[in-house]
């Protein structure tokens, strides 16, 4: 590993890291945005009364006339980001005089993902035909109003686990009754469907770029995750070199280019419990146009994954059996699963995965950067868990 | 290993300091008293951790000096002699101990760093320029490897509560030899 400060980095190092790993244009303003800011101030608990003053300012330079904030609160929001619930009355357009229940979703000093409020914006704005999502209405891209880059969404209604379920941090081995799941796995298998046939080429997307047909959206996805590494990993790991290494060497051609969620599990979706719907799917900062197979690996990753009530199911998301999930996919989709491209894309998600585990979850914590630093600490021990998952993928084959 | 004590220790003292504590009942002063002290705690082990090894040493290395003069010193009847022979005995095991603890941990902790560094940059240029059987070679003798440190990684962190079958990854303990006695 390079033999520099990475608490303190330097604009040569930040422009030697930008020169070295090609990502999308707005992934690298991201990054370069997280570097520029490392050195500065340490996360320190934020009034409510300074994340409303800052949409305040957020509000007034998108909409016209009067508005007023009303009940805001504190609302839990993960690892990654601070949240907090209002109500603004004000002229919607196309509406009227409106109390409109709202969500401002803030980034930390630095968080377990340093990525991009615009892109984040332009996605959910562009899915909303073929999936439900909450509605998206502003966007700090760079702190101009608020602390941190900050994004306001309407409020969705939903749980994303029954009141009974248990499960652990961050939504990971949540248990869904048998009759939960039954409901709500043709749901789950349809929404993928859904985002991977979306044709985006006609949708407002110019924070993203679009690969070409072939490998490229595989290098750029690594690409990332090695950026990251050499950013954030305090020691280096000879298995981590090796994974890119062989990413590289056998990234495979897509041939088709979907709008791929990047977190699509259990977790990320919230349903009603009267009748087990799908109200909306969240967490969509690590959208990209790519492969398909990424979110496909990633649903049906060992870390999402429970044993169902006979001790010998696995269950992909907490949700069903592997082989029934994919099966279903391919019919709803109308597009294959190609076993070589989703073997590639579980040794690509394990590689992102101990990149933010191993890597930024450390970074963060040593620097004081986030609001759940004793989490993140925490978190970063799941690391050899998934280098152990790594490693038997890739030692099955590329 | 990643997760050390020294982020541990620095995490949980700020949560601690800026979750805990203040949500606490401030008028519960045997509550609050014993937060506090967990975080002077903390704190000490904190900064005693890096020292320890060197600290005993120390102490080590001059109690051998000592047992040495006082062997020479010692003088009286029966009991004495047997005094002055046990304690021969503890020094010379103590001067085997001192004999062999001779790099500190910080400096173990470097190599180890090191020599991390140096074979991820191996294995980048032989994928980079090296044929495709160097290629397989190498990648079988990391992934060989690898094996056997995660095997120890994830023993470490048994009790988080990470691994899907528990049963299946030996205590630490019986992975982890003694250091061999000269």
């Amino acid at each position: 590993m390079i033999n520099v400060d990475k608490n303190n980095p330097s604009p040569e190092w930040i422009a030697e890291m930008r020169k070295r790993f090609e990502v999308e244009r707005e992934v690298d303003r991201a990054l370069t945005y997280k570097l520029e800011k490392r050195a500065g101030p340490a996360y320190k608990t934020i009034p409510l009364q300074t994340l409303v003053d800052g949409v305040k300012a957020l509000i007034a330079a998108n909409v016209s006339g009067d508005f007023e904030i009303k009940n805001p609160h504190w609302l839990a929001g993960g690892a990654s980001k601070l949240q907090m619930g209002f109500d603004l009355d004000w002229q919607r357009p196309g509406v009227g005089r409106e109390l409109t229940r709202m969500v401002l979703r803030s980034d930390l000093a630095e968080a377990l993902h340093a990525t991009s409020r615009a892109r984040e914006f332009q996605i959910v704005n562009a899915i909303k035909t073929v999936l439900p999502v909450p509605p998206v209405f502003w966007y700090d891209n760079t702190g101009e109003y608020l602390p941190y880059p900050s994004i306001v969404y309407g409020f969705a209604e939903g749980v994303t686990k029954p009141s009974n379920a248990t499960s652990g941090v961050s939504g990971l081995g949540t248990f869904m009754p048998k009759d939960v799941r039954e409901k709500l796995a043709p749901q789950f298998t349809q929404h993928m469907a859904n985002l991977h046939t979306f044709d985006f080429r006609n949708a407002e997307l110019s924070a993203f770029d679009i690969p070409q047909l072939g490998t490229q959206n595989a290098h750029w996805a690594v690409n990332w995750w090695d950026r990251v590494w050499a950013e954030d990993a305090d020691e280096e790991v000879p298995l981590v070199a090796l994974a890119s290494a062989w990413l590289h060497k056998n990234a495979p051609a897509v041939d088709k280019l979907s709008v791929v969620h990047g977190d699509f599990r259990t977790g990320n979706y919230l349903f009603r419990e009267s009748d087990c719907q799908i109200t909306t799917w969240l967490d969509w900062e690590l959208a990209r146009i790519g492969d398909r197979h990424q979110d496909l690996a990633w649903s049906t990753s060992r870390a999402f994954s429970i044993m169902a009530e006979d001790g010998k199911t696995v269950l992909v998301s907490g949700l069903m059996p592997k082989d029934a999930f994919l099966e279903a996919y391919e019919k709803a989709s109308g597009l294959s699963v190609d076993k070589k491209s989703l073997h590639y894309y579980q040794v690509f998600n394990a590689y992102a995965m101990v990149a933010m585990t191993l890597g930024t979850s450390y970074r963060v914590a040593r620097n004081g950067k986030s609001h759940q630093d004793v989490l993140l600490a925490w978190l970063l021990g799941v690391g050899y868990m998934l280098l152990d998952e790594m490693r038997d993928l890739i030692e099955q084959g590329a | 290993m990643q997760l050390r004590p020294d982020i541990q220790i620095q995490t949980v003292i700020k949560a601690m300091m800026e979750d805990v504590i203040p949500a606490m009942d401030q008028t519960n002063q045997l509550a609050m008293q014993s937060a506090q002290l967990t975080i002077g705690t903390l704190t000490m082990i904190a900064q005693h951790l890096p020292l320890a090894y060197r600290f005993d040493c120390d102490e080590l290395s001059r109690l051998v000096d000592t047992a040495k003069l006082l062997e020479e010193q010692a003088d009286g009847g029966s009991q004495t002699t047997v005094a002055v022979d046990n304690l021969r005995l503890a020094q010379a095991v103590a001067e085997d101990v001192l004999s062999r603890a001779k790099a500190e941990p910080g400096e173990i902790l470097d190599a180890i760093r090191s020599l991390r560094t140096a074979t991820g940059d191996t294995v980048r240029a032989v994928y980079e320029e090296g044929a495709e059987q160097v290629i397989k070679t190498v990648e079988s003798t990391v992934l060989n490897s690898s094996k056997q440190q995660l095997l120890r990684d994830r023993s470490w962190l048994l009790m988080q509560g990470w691994e899907p079958d528990p049963e299946s990854v030996p205590a630490i303990e019986s992975l982890l030899p003694a250091i061999a006695k000269g």
